[in-house]
């Protein structure tokens, strides 16, 4: 436990963990594992439905999701005001808690939550989205596929998959199920559970948007395009080691997210540019891009340039050829 | 050290004390003889102007207090916070319930004195504004479509308006039935405030800008060029300016000749860089208070742009401002739990 602390970015900034997943795939009983586990630690809980939960020690906080459209240019980009509000209110307090845990409604879009954390500068400020966690029902999720757009969404967003009721289906159901969440996001850590039980570390302090560790789970399935199942959403990820000439990146990346940001899920990249010494962290949600130096390269790393695209209509050759034609001359 | 502190009213004029916690609001009662500081912690402090050595502290809220106003009575307090109370507490600490609204938050509180003990108290829990009469009896519930982010009633106590998405939404508080007036405009709008001759409101949105409707004719009112969102509105008395933060200087709108509309605001006290956080005009003249993001506090004539600094930049970022009626003491409160009462009075001799 101690180790999750340090292993967390040093910045100050309260992680948030976004918890989503379709109606009775888990996501309530997660959140009751989560906060009746002898952790140690406090945290800020923000519901929709009052009343699941079977805890109060936790301070809980009942919202209702309140998403606009922010007038900034960006056509795809919708904030929840109401995390605006709960999270200054949050930062008020005193007594500082270890993180806020945001549970979402079933039906929910992923992108508003993850934009609010980049869109605002008062939440900037004091909270950074650790990880989002998406629960999944083993045994329904090919039918919640089938009939809507949410299912296969949530999954893009995830960081962390929890592949619930395991003990519901076969294990060749298992697997089949597992390769259809791979094909549409082959860049999450999935976690098998009966009845959510997980350790919690799995789930809270990711540190997943910082990249690093999404990244480096990466290369495991960089080659495994084996099952393939015609998915809307899919993923797809490059590799260059020539340094990265930033110029270049940003002219590209601004004109892609501007062109093909409803398409575009999830971007995530760490970047090697020439003439510096530490890593670049690029991310993005649809068109709401951000970026900043993360720590140096190792010493004993290879400083190759990697970027991850999550969405739909990926023309994988063209992304490709956009992402090489960004190393310096 | 000393020397550059002694030219700030804090170091002459000022009383001050580390509360340990945000400050999130400060206000005078509506008699001016008491201060109140409500924090995050849930504690509101009291200290009376006439004994500025003695502050006393009470537990009110179990989380953070959100909200502070001066009570619809000469003395004392209302207070909402996120243990979803809405609380009295009188000049003496003396703590009693308005409202619980268990787990909805309290985010905004007021109070109006109205005539003859006919005062109104409000607040805002999610959606709704909710209003009760003097002595705490609940009248109305009024429905908005989505949360409300402000909360004001007019001079002279008739109308109440809340901001929320999509514009803001006032309601004649005395209505048998309840055809409240709508404005639009498309956004999050994020804080409110009513012109003092209510002819006008004015809300700050998401975007980093105002936006005003002038009731009359509905003329529209945009006001924007703000590098940061404005969390704090405070018309002057008489109404010819609106002061607001979200710059790097406390940005002035004039409300005369024709303005806001093509006209360019006044800038109070900028150039360093630093984000003002918190504004408040003064009761009686034509002068304004600004708090900024690095603890500075100052004071300005808007005539002459003359600036009086009142506190150093040193003791975290400002969180509120407020005013006695009479303008003769300022209240001064920051994010680290710093509280200060300056007083303006005259001194003999």
């Amino acid at each position: 436990m101690a180790n999750a602390e340090t292993d967390a970015p040093g910045d100050g900034l309260v992680p948030v963990t976004v918890l989503t997943g379709y109606l009775g795939a888990g996501k309530t009983t997660l959140l009751n594992r989560i906060l009746t586990e002898q952790h140690g630690r406090k945290y800020a809980v923000v519901i929709n439905e009052f009343g699941e939960l079977g805890v109060d020690n936790d301070l809980v906080v009942d919202t209702d999701e309140e998403v606009f459209e922010m007038n900034n240019g960006c056509i795809c980009c919708t904030v929840r005001g109401d995390l605006i509000r709960i999270v200054g209110g949050l930062m008020k307090r005193s007594g500082r808690f270890d993180g806020i845990i945001i549970e979402t409604t079933g039906l929910a879009n992923p992108a508003p939550v993850a934009q609010t954390f980049f869109v605002d500068e008062g939440v900037r400020a004091k909270a950074r989205l650790d990880a989002i966690v998406t629960v999944v029902d083993a045994k329904h999720l090919p039918q919640r596929l089938e009939d809507s757009h949410e299912a296969a969404d949530q999954i893009a967003f995830a960081d962390v998959i929890v592949l619930n009721k395991t003990d519901l289906v076969t294990p060749e159901e298992l697997q089949a199920v597992e390769d259809r969440i791979r094909s549409i996001n082959r860049f999450a850590v999935i976690h098998r559970t009966e009845r959510a039980a997980l350790p919690i570390e799995q789930v809270l302090n990711q540190g997943a948007f910082d990249l690093q560790r999404v990244l480096q789970i990466a290369p495991d399935f960089l080659t495994d395009d084996e099952h393939e199942h015609n998915e809307d959403v899919t993923s797809v990820s490059f590799e260059v080691e020539k340094p990265i000439d930033p110029e270049k990146f940003n002219a590209w990346i601004g004109a892609l997210l501007q062109e093909q940001g409803p398409d575009l899920l999830r971007t995530k990249g760490i970047l090697s540019y020439a003439n510096d010494d530490r890593r670049f962290a690029f991310q993005a949600v649809h068109m709401i891009a951000d970026g900043d130096f993360i720590g140096p390269w190792k010493a004993d790393e290879p400083r190759v340039s990697r970027i991850v695209f999550i969405g739909r209509n990926l023309n994988r050759p063209r992304l490709r050829r956009g992402f090489e034609g960004c190393v310096v001359d | 050290m000393s020397e550059t502190v002694a030219q700030f009213l804090l170091g002459t004029r000022g009383v001050h004390r580390d509360l340990a916690a945000f400050v999130v609001a400060a206000r005078f009662d509506r008699s001016g003889g008491t201060a109140a500081f409500a924090l995050g912690d849930g504690s509101v402090h009291l200290v009376a102007v006439n004994d500025k050595q003695n502050w006393r502290k009470f537990a009110v809220h179990d989380g953070a207090a959100l909200a502070l106003s001066p009570d619809a009575a000469p003395a004392g307090f209302i207070s909402g916070g996120d243990d979803g109370k809405l609380r009295r507490i009188g000049s003496d600490g003396a703590i009693a319930d308005v409202g619980d609204f268990r787990s909805k938050w309290v985010e905004h509180v007021a109070a109006h004195p109205g005539d003859k003990g006919k005062g109104l108290v409000a607040c805002t829990v999610g959606k709704l504004i909710v209003l009760f009469d003097q002595a705490g009896e609940k009248l109305k519930e009024l429905p908005h479509p989505s949360a409300l982010t402000g909360l004001a009633f007019d001079a002279k106590g008739k109308r109440v308006a809340g901001s929320h998405y999509n514009g803001a939404t006032l309601w004649f508080v005395a209505a048998k039935t309840d055809s409240p007036r709508k404005l639009e405009w498309k956004g999050s709008h994020t804080a409110l405030a009513i012109h003092p001759d209510g002819d006008a409101v004015v809300t700050a949105m998401q975007e980093n800008s105002l936006h005003g409707w002038r009731l009359s004719d509905g003329q529209h009112m945009r006001m924007s060029g703000y590098p940061a969102k404005t969390q704090s509105l405070s018309f002057t008395r008489n109404g010819k300016w609106l002061a607001s933060s979200g710059a790097d200087a406390m940005v002035l709108w004039p409300f005369f000749g024709g303005g806001p509309m093509g006209k360019a605001p006044i800038e109070l006290a900028g150039g360093d860089g630093i984000i003002c956080t918190q504004v408040a005009a003064h009761p009686q003249q034509e002068m304004v208070a600004g708090g900024f993001a690095d603890g500075l506090v100052v004071l300005a004539d808007i005539n002459t742009s003359r600036i009086l600094p009142v506190a150093p930049p040193e003791y975290g970022p400002i969180s509120a401002l407020a005013w006695s009626a009479d303008g003769t003491q300022l209240a001064i409160g920051t994010e680290s739990g710093f509280a200060a009462i300056i007083d303006l009075s005259k001194r003999e001799g």
